[in-house]
């Protein structure tokens, strides 16, 4: 079990090694000049060539790259993110503010895209190939099609222009956050819906099932002690793919609807170039994804053992 | 109270699988149900359980291979815990013990899951599941063919002797009457979805009436076989 966590662990070292440097790498090697836009940003105006070449030095740009990415690096390993090259302010407590806007949104979609899903793939699989299940899997193969920027705003122009039944930008109420949520939530909800129906039926068709049926075990406990989790094994798999799908959303989805959060915060911080604010977002992210990761991996092993088995 | 199912029959898109057949059983005797493959056998074993199951009779099964009867996301435990509650009996730890010092199993980990035993292991824990409720009747198909033939003699043995002093009646499907001759006192041929003769084995091994029977007893040497 030790060397099973360790070994996990140092695999999470590596990818999120090999994302710092990839995003430090492209970053620095983007076409444009990068102090211009710094410059910009700062100070909302069309400025000197001195001052840009100031800028360049502040921000450390006119170093070598290694010297550049170690001192980035450095003080990033003992938690320290930097400061906005457009502000000087530290990145970290903006981030922060940033995270407490976005993770209740992240977390009401993911809630949203659950509770659709799972009604939605149960209804549908009771009879596979009626008319409910064609339904669910008609409604799920659009709603994976349609992009987030479209669907938000085709639920702007529905719920917050033409009936007025809810607000649509910013975050002043509670309920500013029906609109965002529900965008994000349909999107999680079409991809769970389709990979839960799935494993639903296959699950059914488990051979084992008949035998359980003659020893008299009832259909309700079938379904809730061996279907169930015959299904949510690749649920789970998937789940680290439906994080990657929401952060995706969340990003577009607060563009869209004018919230602040980390979506936004890294828009106008690649549109400034602001080096540090941008890669705190991306190591942010991978961090995320690397634990979540983790813990899927850990959460599989549970429902299936034989899955450890094999690999040892 | 004998076993019996009258008028028991199966059509699956469109073709008859199984004709019109009614099944008698008496309190505590073995039948073996034989026939090539495709013949019936395990169709009419099905039928024929759903039906007692619908009569309020207590009917076990025991499928061909331990796959076929367990979970292999569930532990040892839970499986009998689950098969102890669909009959509403209380937990009892003397009845499992009894049970599995019958089937030789006593001792095993009941906290790993089906593959963490092997599979003649798995399928005396099937057999040892499927005798919980007392059964009228245990309808066991194929139920060694997964097994080789050494372990599936020693199975066979240890449920022999657990069933010589009980009422539970004993349907043993097969395509090997060397196996069914020396378990069963009586013998049923199936031919296309039909029992085409029926017979104490005795009788049948020695004069057998229908074409199906012939051949069945010309291809196997019986006697020769350890199960």
């Amino acid at each position: 079990m030790i060397q099973l966590i360790a070994s996990l662990l140092l695999r999470a070292a590596v990818v999120l090694t090999g994302a710092a440097l990839a995003t430090f790498a492209l970053l620095w090697h983007a076409p444009g000049d990068p102090a211009l836009a710094i410059a910009i940003a700062r100070y909302q105006a069309v400025v000197p060539a001195e001052v840009v070449d100031q800028v360049r030095t502040e921000a450390g740009l006119d170093a070598h790259f290694w010297t550049a990415f170690q001192a980035w690096v450095g003080p990033l390993l003992v938690g320290d993110f930097g400061q906005s090259s457009v502000t000087g302010r530290n990145v970290w407590p903006e981030l922060v503010t940033m995270i407490s806007y976005t993770l209740p949104l992240a977390l009401a979609g993911l809630i949203i895209g659950l509770l659709t899903s799972v009604p939605l793939a149960y209804v549908a699989t009771r009879r596979p190939g009626g008319w409910l299940d064609r339904c669910a899997v008609a409604l799920a193969s659009i709603g994976a099609a349609i992009p987030a920027y479209w669907l938000g705003l085709l639920l702007i122009l529905l719920f917050a222009v033409q009936l007025g039944w809810l607000p649509a930008m910013g975050t002043r109420t509670p309920a500013h956050i029906i609109l965002p949520a529900l965008t994000l939530g349909l999107g999680v909800a079409a991809s769970l819906t389709r990979i839960l129906r799935s494993g639903i039926l296959e699950a059914r068709g488990q051979p084992f099932l008949p035998a359980f049926r003659r020893r008299g075990v009832a259909n309700r406990d079938i379904e809730r002690d061996h279907v169930a989790p015959h299904a949510a094994i690749p649920v789970v798999t998937v789940f680290g793919l439906e994080l990657a799908f929401l952060l995706e959303g969340v990003v577009m989805v607060e563009v869209i609807f004018a919230r602040p959060g980390l979506g936004s915060f890294l828009v106008s911080a690649i549109e400034a170039r602001d080096f540090p604010k941008v890669q705190a977002v991306v190591v942010l992210t991978a961090v995320l994804f690397v634990t979540v990761n983790l813990l899927i991996d850990l959460i599989y092993r549970a429902l299936d053992p034989r899955i450890g088995e094999r690999d040892a | 109270m004998t076993i019996t199912a009258t008028g028991l029959c199966a059509i699956r898109s469109g073709r008859t699988i199984l004709h019109p057949t009614n099944v008698d059983i008496r309190p505590g005797e073995r039948v073996g149900l034989v026939g090539a493959s495709g013949s019936g056998k395990s169709t009419l074993g099905h039928a024929l359980i759903d039906r007692l199951r619908a009569q309020g009779q207590r009917v076990a099964h025991v499928p061909q291979s331990p796959d076929e009867a367990l979970d292999p996301l569930r532990s040892m435990a839970f499986h009998w815990r689950e098969a102890e509650h669909a009959l509403n009996l209380s937990p009892d730890p003397t009845r499992r013990q009894d049970l599995f010092a019958a089937l030789h199993i006593e001792g095993s980990d009941l906290n790993k899951r089906p593959w963490g035993w092997s599979r003649g292991m798995q399928q005396r824990f099937v057999i040892a599941m499927a005798l919980i409720g007392t059964p009228d009747l245990l309808v066991m198909d194929e139920p060694t063919s997964a097994l080789d033939s050494v372990v599936a003699a020693g199975t066979m043995d240890l449920l022999d002797a657990y069933l010589s002093d009980r009422k539970t009646a004993l349907l043993l499907i097969t395509h090997d009457l060397g196996l069914a001759a020396r378990r069963v006192n009586r013998l049923m041929v199936m031919e296309d979805g039909r029992i085409v003769e029926d017979a104490p084995t005795e009788q049948f091994l020695l004069a057998p009436v229908t074409q199906a029977a012939k051949s069945l007893c010309a291809h196997r040497n019986w006697l020769e076989l350890p199960c």
